[in-house]
């Protein structure tokens, strides 16, 4: 008998926890969703995993600190794109990043845009999309957040300001020269501090402090410009597609919350 | 967090009797026997086997935590010196502390003087309540009161949902009262433990303690056997350290996860392996330009049948060591 409860393991858990939850707050998860869609989207229509968009993630958060998101637009979406919302139900501060693009964020192929993220709880987690003909697109998915936000807390507070500003951009040039979409990376060293988390040796919430805009360009027009807030992971880390351009060289700037920005570029390549 | 909802213990192994074995035969036997049948009882003693003179060891399980296994998922030990006892790591719960003291109880009637904590971890510390009625000295790595304080609310609550409310009863987050900046030595009269504190590792936390009467060494969660190592701290340092390891005299080591003893350097042998091929496997992907998700599919997958718990652990330490890496 022990024996039995014993083979409980936490993916089962997770999962018993994540019915427990999803079965007794149905009707609270869809208010939430109501609510933020009338905030963010007045009463625009939003279709539904139709297709336009579709989000990558872990149905389980192993490390409620660092999920990976991937928000892909398939290569029979021939539109170019407006904007991207990536919202997480149940975050204090559920709009993750509002991302708006520009004629360089390219088409032709399969488009995609990567990140990662904290997850406070239980939650939905949606990308919505604009397309150019203004219509708005979603896909959405759980995830049981096994770990709470204990994972909030950095693993070693005094090295998290070390390095402070750092960014790092990086191209990745397609294996043809006929390829319309090149691959990038964006990292930047932040501890993107939310403000809630507690000093506990002068007993003071350490005070937020996060990454809350960034602009890629290429060749000196826009790729992408987005808001975020501090649910992105620390040391946030952006993945995107961009259409090819002349020298392919990317201009990067970030800023963060104390007013401060940050800036990189990289060197024309594969054009 | 994560390592920190960690889970343990294996009661089935039992090897040559020793002189507590004896001692506890009747006892250990009816225990058993309860193990079988259903829950344990809260009064009952721990099993513990003496892996050196005047040093004790209970193995904790290789499980999460849970109502039925009520948070013994961590080994936990004790050294008796002349005029007093200090307790090595206190498992997951306030119910298993008691168990724990009780074994203590049934071999010696010293005063238990110092409560160690290795590292943060709740399946290590929550049964420190415990032994408040024995007014202990409780002691761990000088930053070992941060990590836990800044974690406990999410500590309690997972422990609740894991093991029930009826379980998580008693237990308190008692963070220490002498802190080990870097070498602090006890006296239990006529017998000196040697504690060390660590560069970051498993966690920032991790505290060394070495009986240097039968120079056996406690590493805490720096040594996992069986049990899949749990990352929470930094990949770098914890292989580095494991080097160091490697190289230290000792006639017996006590793991935090795994067996009673083990013997260097063997007993690292496994864990440096899934650490370096971790890291080895994480660098090879970052340099190709290859993402995290990739990593948490492919890295270290063949590791897989060397390990318990690697289901509930192996993606998360990846993820942590790519996060780490990266930024090399």
């Amino acid at each position: 008998m022990s024996g039995r409860t014993n083979t409980l393991n936490r993916g089962a858990f997770a999962a018993a926890l994540c019915l427990l939850i999803a079965g007794a707050t149905v009707a609270r998860a869809d208010e939430t969703w109501d609510s933020l869609k009338k905030q963010n989207f007045g009463d625009r229509a939003i279709q539904a995993e139709d297709g336009v968009v579709i989000l990558d993630a872990p149905a389980t958060a192993e490390d409620a600190a660092i999920v990976p998101l991937t928000i892909r637009v398939p290569p029979s979406v021939t539109q170019n794109l407006k904007s991207l919302y990536l919202i997480i139900d149940k975050n204090p501060g559920p709009v993750v990043a509002k991302v708006t693009f520009g004629p360089a964020a390219g088409t032709g192929g399969e488009r995609k845009f990567s990140t990662r993220v904290r997850v406070d709880n239980f939650s939905h987690v949606r990308a919505v999309l604009e397309t150019e003909d203004g219509t708005l697109h979603m896909a959405s998915k759980f995830i049981a957040a096994a770990g709470g936000c204990a994972a909030m807390q950095p693993k070693d507070p005094d090295t998290e300001n070390e390095g402070l500003g750092k960014l790092l951009v990086k191209t990745f040039p397609p294996a043809l020269s006929t390829t319309p979409l090149f691959d990038a990376q964006v990292m930047i060293k932040h501890p993107n501090h939310n403000g809630m988390q507690l000093d506990v040796n002068t007993a003071k919430f350490i005070p937020a402090r996060f990454v809350n805009g960034m602009t890629v360009k290429r060749d000196g027009e826009l790729v992408f410009s987005m808001e975020s807030s501090f649910s992105l992971s620390t040391n946030p880390n952006i993945r995107f597609s961009f259409g090819r351009g002349k020298d392919n060289a990317l201009d990067v700037a970030v800023t963060d919350t104390d007013g401060t920005v940050f800036k990189a570029q990289t060197q024309p390549s594969g054009s | 967090m994560a390592g920190e909802n960690d889970k343990f213990g294996a009661m089935a192994k039992q090897t040559l009797p020793s002189r507590s074995d004896v001692l506890l035969g009747g006892l250990a036997l009816l225990t058993l026997s309860f193990l079988r049948l259903g829950p344990v009882r809260a009064d009952d003693a721990a099993q513990v086997k003496e892996i050196a003179p005047g040093v004790c060891v209970h193995q904790g399980r290789y499980e999460l935590q849970s109502a039925a296994n009520q948070g013994d998922m961590s080994n936990a030990g004790f050294v008796v010196g002349r005029d007093a006892v200090a307790v090595i790591d206190t498992s997951g719960s306030a119910i298993m502390g008691r168990r724990l003291r009780a074994a203590i109880r049934q071999v010696t009637d010293k005063p238990i003087r110092y409560v160690i904590n290795t590292h943060m971890h709740p399946d290590h510390v929550f049964g420190n309540a415990a032994f408040k009625e024995d007014d202990p000295t409780f002691v761990g790595h000088y930053k070992l009161a941060r990590g836990l304080m800044s974690r406990s609310e999410q500590y309690l609550a997972a422990s609740k949902a894991m093991m029930g409310a009826e379980t998580v009863e008693g237990i308190e987050v008692i963070p220490p009262t002498l802190a080990v900046q870097d070498k602090t030595t006890l006296d239990l009269g006529g017998r000196a433990l040697i504690l060390e504190a660590q560069p970051t590792a498993h966690t920032d936390n991790d505290l060394i303690v070495t009986d240097t009467a039968t120079n056996t060494v406690f590493l805490g969660d720096l040594l996992f056997s069986v049990h899949v190592p749990t990352l929470d701290g930094s990949i770098r340092g914890w292989l580095e350290l494991i080097n160091q390891l490697k190289e230290r005299n000792a006639a017996r080591v006590v793991p935090g996860h795994g067996p009673h003893a083990m013997e260097l350097p063997e007993a690292v042998a496994a864990e440096e392996r899934y650490l370096s091929t971790i890291a080895k496997g994480v660098r090879a992907l970052i340099e190709q330009g290859k993402t995290l998700e990739d990593a948490t599919r492919t890295v270290g997958i063949f590791e897989r049948d060397d390990w318990k718990m690697f289901d509930q652990y192996h993606v998360r330490n990846v993820t942590a060591a790519f996060a780490e890496l990266e930024w090399e």
